[in-house]
């Protein structure tokens, strides 16, 4: 006489008991204040650069092969941009550390999840850092033309 | 069924099982057994504070406290009780700030204190400012600090368990066993809620710290929980009940759903008004007003309704005016009540009276012990081992009518009391065998009401009796009244034999749960009424219609009821009324004028 | 199929039956249900309906299930006023007290789902294992810590020092908070609100001298820092406490602790 039953599905299973290995560091606590830190420091950096390459002098239209190897032949653009890059993989990568420990159940996919996640930070940090150094602006057989004034090859 | 053996056992886990705990387990091998978790037992409830007499405010000392505590009680206090309760009572609070109670403060930074009704400045003058209070939270603070204590000490609880038994190592039921004979505890009987296992706890030491009864009522402040289980078990293995026929019915319970608005309210300023917006306590007390004790308001206000002199469309509450105060005040010192006004009658307490009417609050009545906590089996033999304290005692330091802040107070003294006493018997006395098969009875009564085919239900039981008793046994009593009580009591009984119950499994299982709980309110409920019965005169929280006055010559004492068979009907049992004497030490009986 | 029960509860003419005078109406419950002791013991939902009134809860009516139509409901429930912290449930989807809800303030035009709180073992029915919960509260070391002889009277605090941590004083430990919490739902490590706010009431009295022990405990890797301000815990706290600001609070004194 009592009532409707409907939708049979399985109870969450019970949680292995709290296992919590204590990590006296202050990693976390650097990590928190990183994120702000570098985040405020990113809208300087990045809203700089959009300024520098889409509205100052020419605006869009003045990017080329040219514009790219002009800039990374000064050292200031040179720390700027690898500032740019570190600090942005740090902060988005760590971003997505957190997004993996909040929403990745298993032990399993947290691994994998992180694995990959390092492996991309690592592969685009060491291949931008290689880019901003070992950049040739004045690469040899080109057409005058495309590359930077000051190649007088 | 598994068995476990400590020094020291302490059945419930509110304030005054949690204050023994702290002194026992620093000396002993004690276990805390809880039906609930610590931090949901009813101390958390209270609200207005604990009375010491400090002095941080203004004059005051514990001889007015005491004499305020016997006057309160009308007279049927052991005063040599209520003189340690007063003057223990300024550690009380010291050791409870010092184990980090968040007090109000004054602004020197002392403990902040504030009047509370029948708190009087040298023997009546005028009320005193005497309560310790954090808030309307005073009761939740205490039992928070108390839980944190614990765990600070590690002390070993038992979250959850239900004792249903306690064992001795004589029957006392039958009444045989001769005045004089030693009597011991050998443990207790428990059963684990999550696994419906019985667990047998055997130790030299038993305190009781079950609290109250309340649910023997319909309309009451108490927790669902509250059904005197300590209580009645003692009196189910033959143990005394002391002075059972006094329940208190705290003034200001929210009209019609008894949820406790604290006195402490009226000691910041409100009042009482009734239809006519008048302040009808000035005629019944006409020096401390609002300030009178509870049992003194309680009977005004029902007499008021009774008068026609009701607010609300069925003239049957009165109103409770703070409308008067500051909000910012109002906020500061009685947040929780407001709440509860707007939560649950959606009145907006500063600028409407909120509508208000006793309900059942506390039992001034319980297991008979000395001032250390022991527990009594007649007017002079102690049980060995056997502690209580707390609501579930009678010590007595309330007699007929407890004052506001005194039961914080008496979990705080008698609970250290009970703490300490038990661990010092359990240090010097040998180990007492177990019983045969010691968990028989509570075993058979779970078979039973488990197996037995669809019976009478647990609610429509419980439903009649607390209807009977909010009709027949509340602030206004009469013979005849009573002794429909009794026949309702006795018939339910009876029903209560083939009580079945729906859930028949082994894992939490509540509607067993409240089926045994049934029959302890059932016990209770009948020793109450008896004993009302009996007293033919009117003092305290006892108001006999028939018998409107207080009558010294033959009722200064306090009952003790028995539960023996029953001579008349083989197979059955009775309730005994014998008496005891009341310690008088300063204070002569004199009209209790306020 | 659906009962309808006519209401016991208020049969008789009760004081002030009428205060807040709402004619009765019918509700349905859904609740979701799991009993431990059946063979193939898996969770279902099921429908109750009831009459109710006006000042009526949702435990008034869960109680009336239980008592009149279904004994094996099982919920956890002592004081029915929202103090004893019994009775946190998932209803209509929000971390309530069932004590605390009136059933004239949700939309009784629907049947209201009552679930157990979420990120804590069922056990049957309502009924969770709380124990993972006080265990992270016991981490926490909520107690006063101080060093030295005791003073014979009272340690002082001026009126303005009592005020700093009363928010956090007013925990009742139902876990309504913890339970909310999306980063507790995940694997449970994390401490969770409600322990951090019975620190919070200790490392912000002055009378206390742990604050360092516990700011470093709340510095571990599941501690403050995993709190993501969602602010679910501040919603769900029937006590009022402003918990995720409290969180907040222990993490600024971290901070100002390690610069």
């Amino acid at each position: 006489m009592t009532a409707t039953t409907e939708a049979r599905s399985p109870i969450p299973a019970p949680r292995s008991p709290r296992n919590r290995r204590t990590t006296r560091t202050n990693y976390e606590l650097y990590g928190w204040v990183f994120m702000r830190a570098s985040g405020v420091l990113l809208l300087v950096l990045i809203f700089g650069h959009l300024f520098m390459n889409l509205i100052d002098g020419d605006g869009i239209s003045a990017i080329d092969f040219g514009f790219v190897a002009g800039k990374w032949a000064s050292p200031l653009w040179q720390v700027w941009d690898l500032l740019m890059l570190w600090l942005a993989m740090i902060h988005g990568t760590n971003g997505v550390r957190t997004i993996i420990n909040d929403y990745a159940e298993r032990t399993g996919t947290r691994v994998v999840l992180k694995s990959a996640l390092y492996l991309a930070f690592t592969v685009t940090v060491v291949l931008g850092t290689l880019v901003i150094f070992t950049f040739d602006p004045c690469p040899p057989g080109s057409p005058a033309d495309l590359l930077p004034s000051f190649c007088t090859a | 069924m598994q068995t476990h053996q400590y020094d020291v056992v302490i059945v419930g886990a509110g304030g005054a099982g949690m204050r023994a705990a702290l002194e026992s387990s620093t000396r002993a091998r004690t276990a805390v057994i809880s039906k609930l978790y610590p931090t949901r037992s009813h101390t958390g409830a209270a609200q207005g504070g604990m009375c010491a007499a400090l002095a941080n405010v203004e004059d005051d000392n514990w001889e007015w406290h005491t004499f305020d505590t016997v006057k309160g009680g009308d007279y049927l206090v052991d005063q040599d009780a209520a003189e340690v309760m007063a003057k223990e009572a300024i550690d009380a609070v010291l050791d409870l700030e010092k184990m980090g109670l968040p007090f109000n403060r004054t602004p020197d930074g002392l403990i902040d204190q504030r009047r509370f009704g029948g708190h009087t400045r040298n023997h009546g003058e005028a009320a005193v400012r005497r309560s310790c209070y954090a808030a309307d939270r005073t009761g939740h603070m205490i039992l928070q600090t108390l839980y944190q204590q614990c765990v600070k000490q590690d002390v070993e609880f038992f979250n959850e368990f239900y004792v249903l038994d306690v064992l001795l190592t004589d029957d006392l039921s039958t009444g045989d066993v001769p005045d004089g004979q030693p009597v011991r505890v050998s443990g207790v009987v428990a059963y684990d809620l999550a696994s419906g296992e019985i667990h047998v706890f055997r130790a030299k030491s038993v305190v009781f710290a079950t609290g109250g009864a309340g649910k023997i009522y319909k309309t009451t402040s108490n927790a669902h929980t509250l059904t005197g289980d300590g209580m009645a078990l003692a009196l189910r293995r033959g143990i005394p009940l002391e002075d059972m026929e006094f329940f208190q019915f705290h003034p200001t319970g929210l009209a019609g759903l008894g949820i406790l608005l604290s006195e402490a309210a009226r000691g910041e300023g409100a009042i009482l008004r009734n239809s006519e917006g008048e302040r009808f306590m000035e005629r019944y007390a006409p020096t401390i007003k609002d300030l009178a004790p509870r049992d003194i308001v309680a009977r005004s206000m029902a007499n008021e309704v009774r008068e026609g002199r009701g607010a609300g469309p069925n003239k049957d509450y009165v109103l409770l005016d703070l409308t008067h105060l500051e909000p910012a005040h109002i906020d500061a010192k009685l947040p929780d009540i407001t709440e509860f006004a707007r939560t649950y009658l959606g009145i907006e307490p500063y600028t409407e009276p909120v509508p208000v009417y006793p309900t059942a609050h506390y039992a001034m009545g319980g297991i008979p012990t000395t001032i250390d906590a022991e527990v009594l089996r007649n007017n002079t033999d102690v049980i060995g081992g056997l502690f209580a304290a707390g609501e579930v005692a009678c010590v007595s330091v309330h007699g007929s009518n407890r004052l506001g802040t005194n039961s914080l107070l008496d979990i705080n003294v008698f609970g250290k009391r009970a703490g300490i006493s038990a661990a010092a018997y359990a240090a010097t006395a040998d180990w007492v065998d177990l019983p045969q098969e010691p968990a028989a009875a509570v075993v058979g009564e779970i078979e039973r009401m488990r197996d037995a085919a669809a019976g009478e239900r647990v609610s429509d039981l419980r439903r009649a009796l607390q209807e009977s008793m909010d009709a027949n046994a509340q602030v206004f009593r009469t013979a005849e009244s009573l002794t429909a009580a009794l026949t309702d009591i006795r018939t339910l009984q009876k029903r209560y034999r083939s009580v079945g119950v729906q859930d028949k499994g082994k894992q939490f299982n509540t509607d067993l749960l409240e089926a045994l709980e049934l029959g302890f309110l059932l016990d209770l409920a009948e020793v109450v009424v008896v004993g009302a019965l009996a007293r033919e005169e009117s003092r305290g929280g006892h108001f006999r219609e028939d018998f409107p006055d207080r009558d010294d010559a033959a009722f200064m004492k306090h009952t003790m009821a028995y539960r023996r068979p029953s001579a008349a009907e083989p197979g059955e049992t009775e309730i005994r009324l014998d008496h005891k004497p009341v310690t008088v030490t300063r204070y002569q009986p004199m009209e209790r004028k306020y | 199929m659906t009962t309808v029960l006519e209401t016991t509860g208020h049969a008789t003419p009760e004081p002030a039956a009428e205060v807040g005078a709402i004619p009765s109406f019918d509700v349905t419950l859904r609740i979701r249900r799991f009993l431990p002791d059946t063979p193939e013991a898996e969770a279902y939902w099921e429908e109750f309906t009831v009459t109710a009134h006006g000042t009526d809860r949702v435990l008034d009516a869960m109680h009336k299930v239980k008592w009149e139509v279904d004994g094996s409901l099982t919920f956890r429930r002592s004081c029915a006023h929202g103090i004893c912290g019994s009775d946190a449930m998932r209803i209509n989807g929000r971390n309530r007290l069932a004590c605390k809800t009136l059933l004239k303030d949700l939309d009784i035009k629907k049947p209201i789902t009552i679930e157990p709180i979420k990120g804590l073992p069922v056990i049957k029915d309502l009924v969770v294992d709380m124990e993972p919960f006080f265990a992270s509260y016991r981490e926490i070391m909520p107690f006063l810590i101080t060093n030295g002889n005791e003073p014979t009277r009272e340690r002082r605090q001026s009126a303005e020092q009592r005020e700093r941590y009363d928010d956090t004083t007013k925990c009742i430990l139902c876990a309504a908070c913890t339970s909310s919490c999306p980063v507790f739902w995940t694997d449970g490590q994390y401490f969770g609100p409600a322990a951090i706010v019975n620190a919070h009431r200790f490392i912000f009295d002055s009378r206390d001298e742990g604050a360092a022990q516990r700011l470093e405990i709340l510095n571990d890797r599941e501690g403050v820092w995993r709190c993501r301000t969602v602010f679910n815990c501040t919603e769900a706290c029937p006590r009022g406490i402003e918990v995720t600001k409290a969180i907040q609070e222990v993490k600024r004194a971290m901070i100002t602790r390690a610069f």
